[in-house]
């Protein structure tokens, strides 16, 4: 032993035995890491395409480990560029933060909102620009908060809060009202899917041409399910239907009883449309919590 | 077991330098003997192997060819370190521990624990003259004071043997005598001490064989006495003699065939003598 | 030097102490003064610099809503921690050694009976200690800081909807649940034990690097650079091996990279506990044998280096 290693330089011994030990655990990690994606605690690589457009300083922090941090700092900056306007930028921005943490649901719902409706009001309204113009941009922001969207819905098939946002980009920018019904369609039966989503869902159903009959009977379902379904909104809409589509006296339902207590949309102060967008029950908060 | 407290045989030391493909030679074929008891000074000019010869011996470094023993034991064997104490040449310990922490650092480091450590540290610190000191931060101390809590350092596990590495290097004369007188001391108390230095005086004061080592080799060695003896020459010192006493031997002398006076003048006092006076002097009269 | 006194003996000389095979003991006085060292050294004065960062963060005017305000001020404060922790780790480890060599210090310990593993492991004991102690308090001051938040938070909101009188205690309690999500978990503890176990691969390819590196300032840079490196080698190997255009050299340069240097990019997963994932204490423990395999590789490789160095 002694004169072997007296004849081969310590270095060359070293070396060999580290690339000995990389070689037992290299496939270790890599079972570790597949699992770990798995369960959501790692976040593979982001795509090359992030690595191009980002600055040198948030590049070194991400090959450093830092993604949260250089995520958090893009995510400050983009408000920068959101209050002076600066939708490109925005953008741009967003490219990254959700490449380096395509798991956070939150980005998603921001970019969504900033440019599907941010600023696509503020393309409604932006006087500096000629009319032609205007329309372009609003409908280039809508699509590009919809391709956000279907990138976020990838990354993160169980978000409805990713569904609802692009919702209401078709409901609020496009009036596509198929649309809107195919979103909150796709949203039943996630996790974390808010109750209403299914009214709403037959509600922009009903309005969506050529759908009316399903709508009607979709609707007439949820109104079968007992009280808890039956409100003003569902009322109305099967009304609505019911005279639409020439339904017998009979067969429709009553009028809805005047004393019943309107139930108020409320909004919680400090939320963001990001956050939560629409009228919520306490069911809904105890689903969104689990 | 053995009566040799250092043995040295062959001993061999070859440096690489750079790229190995150049060579340097510190210590060459050297072979002495240290025995349980005595004091052995190894001499020599800065470079002459002194240094590696001591490192090999503490087994901070591994001969190129040759062995040294220690009471018997490979040098490298880490049983020998138990029975060695090291000063090493302007020690550094660490800045930040205090004399008392220094000593139960290296006590602790030896296998000492409790009130036995407690007490070796208390013994030492009196020893070495630092009980005021012993909670202040090396950081703090002087290059005496840090020689001295090296020393103490040393003998913190008891050893049979200490090595001291140019024990008086920076030490003012005083510090440098009271090193010397505990040299003495732990002669006396039955330690082997075996020290490097180039200072010629304070060796041949303290030594009782010593090596003198130029270029890697042992180029004389024996007690101290037989190296510096003048066999055929005779000092004579007179006090009160007149001037009719000196021209009296002055004729003595003459009349004997083949002796003659070589030198002849008032001997003088040491500069190191007269500086230890005037500071003996000095402290009495404070007291 | 006190004349009066003699040469004190504790025992009789001629009867050495036996020198055990491996000594805990020595290990642990070895750990124990290198943590006094580092902290006599105002190391944890860092730590300062730590609570600027978060009680900056923790005063931001951030453009969210509390729940999404509190989870950016867990992100930075946690990913300062963890970049922190690293650094330390580094920084520390590869100034004990080249010091204790420049200041030959080592001679004195290594011609007592200490064993050169138990020096090495010493240390290192000795640097994770510290990392650990530094980890927690900063923890705290999170935990301060971030608890702070969530208790001013959940109070503005609760009388924030008391005072519109439109809810009931059961919709306020549902809201003050949704920031509680967000705010101080249990979980929070493992993510701190993910940037301890990442602190503590690092420092054991710093202790490695330091038995062979000729300065404090070397093995820094070495060490961070090959910290990138291990971070980057798995983006790097995603892109250049699973596309067919590169050329064999590329990719047996980035298969030999990825077998030579420790994949810290897997320590990452700590980043998904603070974003709020559930935590799999399986894989959680697996990282902690993969963490346990590092030190112990990294260490037999720094004996190799180190057991006859020459000084």
């Amino acid at each position: 032993m002694k004169p072997f290693f007296q004849k081969v330089p310590r270095l060359v011994v070293v070396l060999v035995l580290l690339a000995l030990f990389g070689l037992v655990r290299s496939p270790l990690e890599d079972g570790l890491r597949t699992r770990l994606v798995e369960a959501n605690l790692l976040t593979p690589p982001p795509a090359q395409g992030a690595f191009e457009q980002m600055g040198q300083s948030a590049l070194m922090g991400t090959l450093g480990g830092l993604r949260s941090l250089v995520a958090t700092f893009l995510t400050l900056e983009a408000f920068e560029h959101f209050s002076t306007k600066s939708w490109d930028d925005l953008r741009q921005s967003y490219q990254i933060i959700t490449a380096l943490e395509p798991r956070d649901e939150t980005h998603w719902v921001s970019v969504i909102w900033h440019l599907g409706i941010n600023a696509t009001a503020n393309m409604e309204v932006e006087g500096r620009l000629p009319a032609f113009e205007r329309e372009r941009r609003f409908k280039e922001y809508a699509f590009q908060a919809i391709d956000f969207a279907e990138r976020g819905i990838e990354q993160i098939p169980e978000s409805s809060a990713i569904r609802i946002q692009l919702a209401e980009i078709y409901r609020e920018k496009l009036k596509d009202d198929c649309a809107v019904a195919r979103v909150y369609g796709d949203t039943i039966g996630l996790p974390d899917a808010p109750g209403y989503v299914r009214r709403f869902h037959g509600y922009f159903m009903a309005r969506c041409p050529g759908r009316e009959k399903e709508a009607y009977a979709y609707l007439m379902a949820l109104y079968q399910e007992g009280e808890q379904q039956r409100l003003p909104t569902l009322i109305k809409e099967i009304q609505n239907l019911e005279e639409k589509l020439g339904i017998p006296g009979p067969r429709r339902i009553p009028d809805a009883d005047p004393d019943r207590p309107q139930k108020t949309p409320r909004r919680p102060p400090n939320l963001l449309p990001g956050d939560i967008l629409v009228p919520f029950s306490v069911q809904d908060l105890r689903k969104i919590r689990g | 077991m053995s009566d040799l407290a250092v043995e040295v045989k062959n001993l061999t030391k070859v440096f690489a330098l750079g790229l190995k493909k150049e060579y340097v030679v510190a210590v060459d074929n050297l072979s002495f003997e240290v025995k349980a008891g005595e004091v052995y000074g190894l001499i020599g000019p800065n470079g002459s192997g002194k240094s590696t010869t001591m490192k090999v011996v503490l087994g901070l470094m591994a001969p190129s060819k040759g062995e040294a023993r220690v009471f018997g034991l490979d040098s490298g064997d880490i049983r020998a370190r138990n029975e060695i104490g090291f000063l090493p040449e302007n020690p550094y310990f660490y800045k930040h521990l205090s004399g008392a922490e220094t000593l139960r650092f290296y006590g602790k480091l030896c296998g000492m624990r409790g009130r036995e450590l407690e007490n070796r540290v208390t013994e030492l610190l009196k020893l070495v003259d630092l009980e005021g000191a012993a909670n202040r931060r090396l950081g703090g101390y002087s290059k005496g004071m840090l020689q001295r809590i090296g020393l103490a350092q040393s003998l913190v596990q008891n050893p049979r043997l200490v090595i001291l590495d140019e024990p008086t290097a920076g030490v003012d004369p005083i510090g440098s005598r009271q090193i010397r007188d505990l040299i003495l001391r732990l002669r006396d108390e039955g330690y082997t001490v075996f020290l490097c230095s180039h200072l010629l005086e304070q060796v041949q004061e303290v030594c009782d064989r010593v090596g003198i080592l130029f270029q890697g080799r042992m180029r004389r060695e024996g007690r101290l006495e037989e190296l510096i003896a003048i066999e055929e020459q005779t000092a004579l010192t007179l006090e009160g003699a007149s001037p009719e006493l000196l021209a009296r031997v002055h004729e003595l002398v003459a009349a004997e065939p083949g002796a003659k006076i070589v030198s002849e003048g008032h001997p003088r006092t040491s500069l190191e003598h007269l500086f230890i006076q005037i500071a003996e002097r000095s402290r009495e009269a404070k007291k | 030097m006190n004349a009066e006194t003699t040469v004190p003996k504790s025992s009789p000389r001629g009867a050495a102490r036996p020198v055990p095979l491996f000594s805990p003991g020595r290990v642990a006085t070895i750990a124990s003064g290198t943590v006094t060292q580092l902290v006599r050294m105002k190391t944890f004065y860092f730590l300062l610099a730590f609570a600027l960062v978060v009680v900056a963060v923790g005063n931001f005017n951030l453009p969210a809503t509390p729940a999404k305000e509190l989870s950016m001020i867990k992100k930075v404060s946690f990913g300062t921690m963890d970049l922190f922790a690293w650094l330390f780790a580094i920084v520390a480890t590869a100034l004990l050694l080249p010091r204790d060599q420049e200041d030959r210090t080592l001679y004195t310990i290594l011609s007592k009976p200490v064993r050169r593993i138990e020096y090495l492991l010493g240390k290192l004991c000795g640097v994770l200690v510290v990392v650990g102690i530094s980890l927690v308090i900063m923890y705290g001051i999170c935990a301060v800081m971030i608890g702070a938040r969530e208790s001013l938070f959940v109070s503005a909101e609760i009388e924030a909807m008391t005072s519109s009188g439109r809810y009931s205690p059961e919709e306020i309690e549902e809201q003050v649940g949704l920031i509680r999500q967000q705010g101080l978990r249990p979980e929070l503890g493992i993510a701190v034990g993910a940037s301890f176990l990442k602190a503590a691969v690092v420092a054991g390819m710093t202790i490695f690097l330091s038995t062979f590196a000729s300065s404090s300032l070397f093995t820094i840079i070495v060490s961070i650079l090959l910290f990138l490196i291990g971070h980057a080698h798995t983006m790097a190997s995603s892109f250049w091996l699973h596309s067919s255009d590169n050329s064999m050299i590329v990719q047996m340069l980035v298969k030999v990279v990825k077998i030579l240097i420790p994949d810290f990019q897997l320590y990452s997963f700590s980043e998904g506990i603070v974003q709020g994932e559930a935590v799999v204490y399986a894989l959680v423990g697996q990282m902690g044998l993969v963490t346990l395999g590092y030190l112990v590789v990294f260490l037999l490789l720094s004996l190799l280096v180190f057991v006859d160095k020459e000084f």
